[in-house]
C-alpha cells in the first residue's frame, strides 16, 4: 500500500544532519530536563536549550511575558546562570539525551560569542551553536542582527574560532531581513533561523503603565505567523541558505506552509507552553501531510513555492 | 530540587458543570479521574480553552475541591475562579460538555508537618486552594495515591491529618465576593470573615483578623500560617509571621505562560542561602514558598 511507505523525514542544515524537522526553539523548553516527563526527547529533530551568556543573569523585573491576541509578548531577559554554570549543570544531562542538542549562545560583543562558542566547542556531544544575535530583550544583542556588517562580523569571528556547525537565528524588526541572512551566509553560517520575536509592547491604560517590567518586548505564537512565513519566503528567494522556520508554528498545516517557502526545518517555540506536547506529534503526523503532496521526502517539498 | 511535572497529565477533558457562585466568581467542574487522583492540596493546573487560540496560553489554577458521583472514586476536579480578564470572560461562557485542555497537577504542596493549629490566612480569591488543604489538614480527606507519595525521589510524608484546628481568615473587598463559604464551615474549619467594607464581618484586612487570633492564642499552642492573595496582603501576613516567629508558607499567583518550568516568566525573588536574591521560577520551585525566603 502506498499509503504506508516510509516518508523521509530527515534534513540538513548545512554540516548539520537531522533524522527530522522538528526542534524545540531556544527559550520555550527549559533545559530539557523540565519536559523529560511530558515529551518523548529522543524523537526530537533537535534541542534548543535556553539562550546562555558569558556570566550570569538574573534576567528581567516582573511581569516578564503578558498574553495579547492569538500571541504572547515576553521580555524574560536572558535569565540564566551563565556558560560555567550551564557547562557544569546542564550539559551533562543535555548530551545524554541521544538528540542533536543545538545550544544557543548571545554575546554583548563579538568577543563574547567568540568566548561562549569556544567554550561550548570544547562540550562533547555538540551538534551545533545557534548564534541568538537577535533576542530583543538585551541591549547590544539587537544590533548584530539589524546591521549586515555586524551579523557579518560575529558570524565570521565565531566560524574562524570553531569548527562545528552554526546557525544564526535572526530578527524580523529590519528593513530587509534577505539582507542581514545574506550577511551571515557570506560570513559562513550553515544556516539561518528565522524569525526571532517581533518588538511589542502591551499597556494598562487606567494605571498608565506598561504591563512588562521591561515595558517593552518581544511577540511570538500564532500571531506573528505570517510575519515569520513572510521572512523565510524572502530570505529563501534570495539567499542560498538553509532555513529554519520559526514564529507561530503549532500546526502540522503550519510546518508544511513553511517547508513550502522554503524553510528546511523548523522549531517550535510558544505553541510547548500551551500545548507541551504539540512537537512529538508534529513529527508523527508530518509524513501523512507530506505523502498528500505525493512526495516521499521533506526535501522533495523544501521550498516548492509556486 | 525543582518540582517538574513528574506525574502530570494531559488531557482534554469534559466541563460537568460550570455555576456562578458568588460575584464575579464561578465553580467549574472538569471531568478527570486522573487528575483528581493525583493532585495534592495546594498543587494546580493549567487550564485552556480547548483549540482555542485566543485566549492562547494556558491559566494556573488551584485545586478546589473533588468530586464523586457513583462514591466508589474520585471522578474529577472543582476549580474556583475568579472572572477578571479575557481568560476568565471566556471561561465563565462555557457550560456543560465544552472541552478544555487540563494539564496537572503541577508544583509544590505546603507542608504537613504536625502542628496544632493551621491558620489559612488569604484575600480576594486566595481561598480556593485552602478547603482542599483545611481537610487533609484536619484528616478528614486524604490526597494523592493512597501511599507514601514519591516526588523526585524523595519520600514525602504520609499524608494523613497533620492539625488539630484549623481557622480560615478570609478577607474580601464585599460580601458579594466571599465564595465557598458554607464549604469551609462544612469542611470544619472555625471561619472568620472580614470585608474593606464591611459589608460582613469587621471592616478591616484580614491581617487584623490573624493578629486578634495571634493575641488570644495559647501560648502552648503550636500554630503554622498558609497564606494566599494579593501580594501586598501577604506581604504583611509574612510580616507579621516574621515578627512574631511563626511559620509561614503563602501560594504565589505570579504570572505564567507555561506551568512546567520551560519559559521562565513566573519568576519571585527568592532568598538564597548566601544571602542574595535570584529569581526562581514560581510554577516548579513553589508555588508555595517558606515566607521568610521571598523577598517582597
Amino acid at each position: 500500500m502506498t499509503t504506508t511507505e516510509t516518508i523521509d523525514l530527515s534534513t540538513k542544515l548545512g554540516r548539520l544532519s537531522l533524522a527530522n524537522p522538528i526542534l524545540t526553539a531556544s527559550g520555550t523548553f527549559g533545559y530539557a530536563r523540565e519536559m523529560a516527563s511530558i515529551v518523548d526527547l529522543t524523537k526530537l529533530g533537535g534541542i534548543l536549550p535556553k539562550t546562555i551568556t558569558r556570566d550570569p543573569r538574573p534576567g528581567n523585573a516582573p511581569w516578564r511575558t503578558v498574553e495579547t491576541s492569538a500571541g504572547l509578548l515576553n521580555a524574560i531577559g536572558l535569565d540564566n546562570d551563565g556558560v560555567d554554570y550551564f557547562l557544569a549543570n546542564h550539559w551533562p544531562y543535555l548530551k545524554s539525551i541521544g538528540s542533536p542538542v543545538i545550544v544557543s549562545i548571545a554575546g554583548k560583543s563579538q568577543e563574547d560569542f567568540v568566548y561562549l562558542a569556544q567554550r561550548m566547542n570544547e562540550a562533547e556531544g555538540l551538534a551545533a551553536l545557534e548564534l541568538n544575535v537577535s533576542c530583543p530583550n538585551v541591549s547590544g544583542g539587537v544590533d548584530f542582527g539589524t546591521d549586515p556588517r555586524s551579523c557579518f562580523d560575529v558570524v565570521s569571528g565565531v566560524r574562524n574560532a570553531i569548527s562545528c556547525p552554526l546557525l544564526t537565528k535572526l530578527t524580523p524588526n529590519v528593513t530587509s531581513i534577505a539582507a542581514i541572512a545574506k550577511a551571515a551566509a557570506d560570513a559562513g553560517t550553515d544556516a539561518v533561523s528565522c524569525v526571532n520575536t517581533v518588538l511589542g509592547m502591551a499597556i494598562d491604560w487606567r494605571k498608565r503603565r506598561a504591563l512588562l517590567g521591561n515595558k517593552v518586548g518581544g511577540l511570538s505564537g500564532p500571531a506573528i505567523k505570517p510575519v515569520a512565513l513572510r521572512c523565510v519566503y524572502q530570505v529563501a528567494s534570495q539567499v542560498n541558505i538553509p532555513i529554519v522556520g520559526i514564529g507561530g508554528i503549532a500546526t502540522v498545516d503550519d510546518c508544511m506552509e513553511f517547508f513550502i517557502a522554503g524553510a528546511s526545518a523548523v522549531q517550535i517555540g510558544t505553541a510547548n507552553y500551551y500545548d507541551p506536547q504539540v512537537s512529538t506529534r508534529l513529527i508523527d503526523h508530518l509524513p501523512d501531510a507530506i505523502r498528500s503532496l505525493g512526495a516521499r521526502s521533506l526535501q522533495e517539498i523544501v521550498g516548492t513555492l509556486q | 530540587m525543582p518540582h517538574y511535572a513528574c506525574n502530570a497529565q494531559f488531557q482534554t477533558c469534559r466541563i460537568i458543570e460550570n455555576l456562578q457562585i458568588a460575584d464575579d466568581t464561578f465553580r467549574i467542574r472538569i471531568e478527570s479521574q486522573a487528575i483528581a487522583r493525583e493532585t495534592l492540596p495546594g498543587q494546580f493546573v493549567m487550564l485552556r480553552i480547548h483549540g482555542c487560540n485566543d485566549p492562547l496560553i494556558g491559566r494556573a489554577f488551584a485545586l478546589y475541591d473533588r468530586y464523586t458521583e457513583d462514591h466508589a472514586q474520585w471522578q474529577g476536579i472543582d476549580l474556583v475562579y475568579l472572572v477578571k480578564g479575557k481568560f476568565t470572560q471566556a471561561l465563565s461562557r462555557l457550560s456543560e460538555d465544552d472541552l478544555v485542555a487540563m494539564n496537572g497537577p503541577l508544583g509544590n504542596t505546603f507542608s504537613v508537618a504536625p502542628v496544632d493549629h493551621l491558620v489559612m490566612a488569604v484575600g480576594g480569591v486566595g481561598q480556593t486552594p485552602m478547603l482542599a488543604v483545611g481537610r487533609e489538614a484536619l484528616g478528614s480527606q486524604k490526597f494523592g495515591n493512597e501511599v507514601d507519595e514519591l516526588i523526585d525521589g524523595e519520600q514525602t510524608l504520609s499524608r494523613n491529618g497533620y492539625a488539630k484546628k484549623v481557622t480560615l481568615l478570609y478577607g474580601a473587598r464585599t460580601a458579594g465576593r466571599l465564595a465557598g463559604i458554607q464549604d469551609f464551615r462544612n469542611a470544619g474549619f472555625d471561619v472568620r470573615l472580614a470585608t474593606d467594607d464591611g459589608s460582613i464581618g469587621e471592616p478591616k484586612p484580614v491581617t487584623d483578623l490573624l493578629l486578634d487570633l495571634l493575641e488570644v492564642a495559647p501560648a502552648t499552642e503550636s500554630i503554622r500560617i498558609v497564606c494566599c492573595g494579593p501580594e501586598p496582603m501577604m506581604a504583611a501576613v509574612s510580616a507579621i509571621a516574621k515578627e512574631k516567629n511563626i511559620s509561614c508558607e503563602v501560594s504565589l499567583e505570579t504570572p505564567m505562560a507555561c506551568g512546567i518550568g520551560i519559559c521562565f516568566s513566573c519568576v519571585a525573588k527568592i532568598r538564597q542561602t548566601d544571602g542574595q536574591w535570584d529569581y526562581q521560577r514560581t510554577c516548579v520551585e513553589g508555588p508555595i514558598f517558606d515566607s521568610a525566603k521571598l523577598v517582597w
